[in-house]
């Protein structure tokens, strides 16, 4: 390396010399020493030709040129700092917009699940009961291993103030299908897992850590849930949570409430299962098709209707969420398309505009792939740095997407950046830089060296060519964009729609609370109905307070549907007569969530235990099952049970409520008194309040209330009923919001491209326009004149894009609530809105060229 | 840089400068206009090398040890660079120049088939 930097350092003076030595020779032979230099230069032959070639003798390989052009390229692009800026930035933006999602979908759709084994995971998607589970795990030939879970709260004691906790209730099986390893202790075995088995807690490391102190002595320590004392077997690992079923403590469901676990037609365990080694899908659905045919023929009252379906886990977790997130991918890669076009754009402007310097190099003996290799590293360069500045981008957007982030991608939490976003975002940026430095390279490589010197630079074969391009360019970004706002505006259409349905209720200034009773003190059901009459008195007493309670609020994800029997009609076998909604209320439920009364009445306090039982039914119920009689003094009674029929009357007719979400259709519901309830394994219920000031000094004041009545009461899930439409709402505003950013970025970044497109022609007819102007041209002219090309451009773009919309926004219907994927508004609204963004871009350049001063136009040459 | 220029002169085959450059060295070292100089003469014109070629070629044979440089004086007083055979160059040369008759002989064969002593045919 040393010897080749003296030989190269020395080079010049060598040449210097030598020239002068045959300088000198000439002089002696008789020329004039004018001649005499001459004609030794011309016998030396291309100066810089010969010191190129002698540095390559040195240079090893493609490396060395390669960095020199890397430090040329560093040296060359601070001196427009302009031109460095807006392409960094652009690519930038795309770049940094395609990371954040890619990370957002390597982490949910592409990373395995945290689970042993994940491809084996499988859920039934039917909830079932434990004996089901438990006789699907004796019968199965496809499953290693398989379990249920069923999360509810139940009251800690020990803490600071009673808490309530999320309890899994499971069944051995469960955890071992998840395939988790305690940190501290055991997990439950099967021979404890049995009616009147011990009460054993495994717990989660989060409880472990706040409540337990992180204990390393915590196994076989007693805790007090819901009045009972379990004792703690285990202690999970922090990474270790159930798919979806996120619990503090685990618990035996058959140990913890052997008449729930017993109840055959009680599904509501969400069960996990491992397929054998070998097993298909296939081959596991066939299976356990047979297993229900048997349950099936079995237990005719409970499972005539069974049928579960497998699904394998991750695609069960990522279904909903996948079609979205694909279309985000979709459309943030056509927003990179657009940036890259812009980045080609201004890479070919520049060359253009550096033709002059490349003929130059050229003339002086730079070879063409030389020079195309300088104007690829240049804009590889300019890519990297678009990367690198995007990954900062992309750090800042996906904490954005985490911030707005809706329940569905719950797996979220596992999105960061990892060796597969940044070698995504390598490739990414490395493929930008070659493909889109490519044209620009071209037009380097195409100039005639003669030709461009001949004609000075001025608007050659190449740069109408360049221009062409660049209009092609301009055109599809127009296109491209105009996909985007399609796709941006018909979501934000269905979401406005979302938004403008009518819920059944009005949710402003309702707050809403969960509350449970142990089951200790309050197992029978005049138990509880004397301590929820209590409670409703005292809040009702207070001042602008209205409080009601009901099973389960709209939106708020619980649903407990029953089979009925209608008085009078003929006999439907047993296990098949129809389901609907139930919900049990107390209070003027109706009153506080102002669901308005269609027909007949109201509960009243009258409508009590002892008296006779009666129901109010949803109109949909009424279009059911009742469409051609007067439904008030209809007798219907829940199906399967025992002992003398229990027949309820139909007293009246609310309005129909969105209750599973705003997108969702309304089921038939009959509501019924708590009062006359026989649940009583139904302790829970929400507090619905309707006030007229709904601060938290209000939930405080319901709180001592409800404290004043039973202080070992817990409260949580305090929501405003606002609030709980607006999570429901989630999913959607996530997608519109993104997509919405994104055809945003997209309209801006076309703008940008065809102002550039349109001031640079503007800029190269300086001359031409100048001579118009000359010869009489008015204003309106040039303007007309310039207009022209912009107008050309927009109809062009906005044409096409418009066919591209109508073939693509079909991928997104299913993200799309009562709006066609074709709303020929939208279409016609963003064709507007795009024409006159263009419009705009290109006027600007246009006011310029009115103003062209002749005089200065025609001296500029 | 004349068209009628370059009919007069015959280009040099590629490789066949280092080999002359390495013939001329073998008279003792010197300087790249006294080398060009050296060719020049020594063809009686007729192999006019484009003196700038002669660079190339010399870092060339520097870089792979057959040549070694050193600083010295030329006839006028300058302080230059001069140019000298190593002993690997020398082998070389020798090896070089077995190949180039070799060479030189098999073309003639083939160029004028009933004229052995073809090399002379080059000769005005």
């Amino acid at each position: 390396m040393n010897r080749r930097k003296g030989m190269l350092n020395d080079l010049e003076q060598d040449i210097r010399d030598h020239i002068e030595l045959e300088t000198q020779d000439n002089i002696a032979r008789g020329m004039s020493p004018e001649e005499a230099h001459y004609a030794a230069l011309r016998k030396f032959g291309n100066v810089a030709r010969v010191q190129e070639e002698t540095r390559a003798v040195w240079s090893s390989g493609w490396v060395e040129p390669f960095l020199q052009d890397i430090r040329l390229g560093l040296r060359m692009l601070p001196k427009s700092p302009g031109f460095t800026a807006v392409a960094i930035l652009t690519l930038a933006l795309g770049i940094g917009a395609n990371t954040a999602i890619f990370s957002v979908i390597n982490g949910v759709l592409l990373s395995p699940l945290p689970y042993k084994n994940p491809k084996q995971l499988v859920v039934i998607k039917e909830h079932d009961s434990l004996p089901n589970v438990l006789d699907i795990q004796r019968q199965t030939r496809a499953f290693s291993q398989g379990g249920g879970i069923n999360v509810d709260k139940m009251d800690y004691i020990g803490a600071t103030e009673p808490v309530q906790v999320r309890v899994g209730s499971i069944n051995a099986g469960f955890l071992e299908t998840l395939g988790v390893q305690p940190i501290l202790g055991r997990i439950i075995s099967s021979g404890e897992d049995v009616q009147g088995g011990p009460r054993l807690a495994m717990v989660s490391n989060h409880f472990w850590q706040n409540y337990l102190g992180s204990d390393p002595h915590a196994v076989d320590k007693t805790i007090q849930l819901g009045g009972n004392p379990y004792t703690v077997i285990g202690v999970m690992p922090a990474s270790f949570a159930p798919p979806v079923e996120h619990a503090d403590v685990f618990v035996s469901l058959i140990a913890r409430d052997a008449r729930a676990g017993a109840e055959r037609d009680l599904h509501f365990l969400h069960t996990y299962w491992r397929l054998k080694e070998g097993v298909t899908l296939a081959q596991a659905q066939a299976d356990m098709a047979a297993i229900d045919r048997r349950l099936a023929e079995q237990y005719p009252a409970e499972e005539k209707e069974r049928k579960s379906q497998l699904v394998p886990l991750h695609e069960w977790l990522v279904g909903d969420v996948r079609s979205a997130l694909l279309v985000l991918f979709g459309a943030v890669g056509l927003v990179l398309l657009i940036a890259c076009a812009n980045f080609a754009s201004l890479l070919m402007m520049r060359a253009v505009a550096q033709r002059q310097e490349l003929v130059i190099r050229a003339a002086l003996g730079a070879g063409r792939g030389r020079l195309v290799r300088k104007t690829l590293t240049e804009s590889l360069l300019l890519s990297v740095f678009g990367g690198a500045a995007g990954l900062l981008f992309a750090k800042w957007g996906t904490s954005l997407l985490l911030a707005l982030r809706p329940e569905e991608l719950a797996r979220l939490s596992g999105i960061h950046m990892d060796t597969r976003v940044l070698l995504f975002v390598l490739v990414i940026s490395v493929l930008t830089g070659i493909v889109f430095g490519m044209a620009p390279a071209w037009i380097a490589a195409r100039s005639d060296v003669a030709e461009a010197l001949k004609k000075s630079g001025r608007s050659t074969t190449a740069s109408t060519m360049g221009h062409n391009i660049r209009k092609i360019l301009v055109t599809s970004e127009l296109a491209v964009a105009l996909v985007l706002l399609v796709g941006a505006g018909l979501l934000i259409k269905g979401f406005s729609r979302l938004r403008s349905m009518n819920p059944g209720f009005n949710s402003a200034n309702v707050m809403t609370m969960y509350l449970q009773l142990p089951t200790t003190r309050y197992g029978e059901i005049p138990k509880q109905t004397q301590f929820r009459r209590e409670l409703l008195t005292r809040l009702n007493s207070l001042p602008g307070v209205r409080a009601a309670m009901v099973t389960d609020i709209p939106l708020g994800g619980n649903y407990v549907g029953h089979r009925f029997v209608i008085d009078g009609r003929p006999p439907v076998a047993v296990g098949g007569e129809p389901k609907v909604q139930t919900l049990s209320v107390m209070g003027d439920y109706f009153h506080v969530m102002q669901i308005p009364l269609r027909v007949g009445r109201d509960f009243t306090p009258l409508d009590r235990e002892e008296q006779p039982l009666v129901a109010v039914v949803n109109e949909e119920m009424v279009r059911e099952f009742l469409p051609h009689e007067n439904p008030i003094g209809v007798r219907i009674r829940w199906a399967g049970d025992t002992g003398p029929p229990q027949w309820m009357t139909v007293i009246g007719v609310v309005a129909d409520v969105k209750h599973l979400g705003l997108n969702q259709p309304t089921d038939p519901a009959v509501y019924t008194p708590f009062s006359q309830s026989d649940e009583a394994w139904r302790r829970l219920m929400i507090l619905a309040i309707r006030a007229r000031d709904t601060s938290p000094g209000l939930v405080e004041e319901v709180k001592r209330q409800i404290w004043s009545v039973d202080s070992q009461i817990p409260v949580s899930d305090v929501h405003a009923m606002d609030e709980l439409i607006a999570v429901s709402l989630e999913q959607q505003r996530f997608n519109m919001l993104l997509l919405g950013l994104f055809a945003a970025l997209a309209l801006i970044l076309a703008a940008v491209g065809i102002y550039g497109a349109m001031a640079y022609a503007v800029n190269q007819r300086t001359h031409e326009i100048g001579i118009r102007t000359a010869l009489g041209a008015q204003r309106r002219d040039v303007l007309r004149l310039v207009m022209r090309d912009g107008t050309k451009i927009a109809i062009f773009g906005i044409a096409s894009g418009i066919a591209g919309a109508l073939a693509l926004t079909r991928l997104m219907a299913s993200l799309l609530f009562e709006v066609k994927p074709t709303d020929p508004a939208t279409f016609a609204g963003v064709a507007i809105l795009l024409a006159l963004v263009a419009l705009a871009a290109c006027y600007i350049p246009a006011r310029r060229a009115m103003r062209v001063d002749p005089m200065v136009a025609l001296r500029y040459e | 840089m004349s068209t009628k220029e370059q009919r007069k002169r015959i280009g040099l085959l590629q490789g066949t400068l280092d080999l002359l450059i390495l013939r001329t060295l073998l008279l003792g070292p010197t300087h790249g206009h006294a080398i060009a100089k050296a060719i020049e003469f020594n063809s009686d014109d007729v192999l006019q090398v484009e003196q700038g070629s002669l660079y190339p070629a010399l870092h060339r044979l520097i870089k792979r040890r057959w040549i070694s440089v050193e600083e010295g004086t030329s006839e006028n007083n300058r302080r230059a660079k001069f140019y000298g055979l190593t002993a690997k160059g020398r082998r070389q040369l020798v090896v070089e120049t077995s190949k180039w008759d070799k060479l030189a002989v098999a073309i003639a064969r083939i160029l004028r088939p009933a004229e052995p002593g073809a090399q002379q045919e080059s000769k005005p």
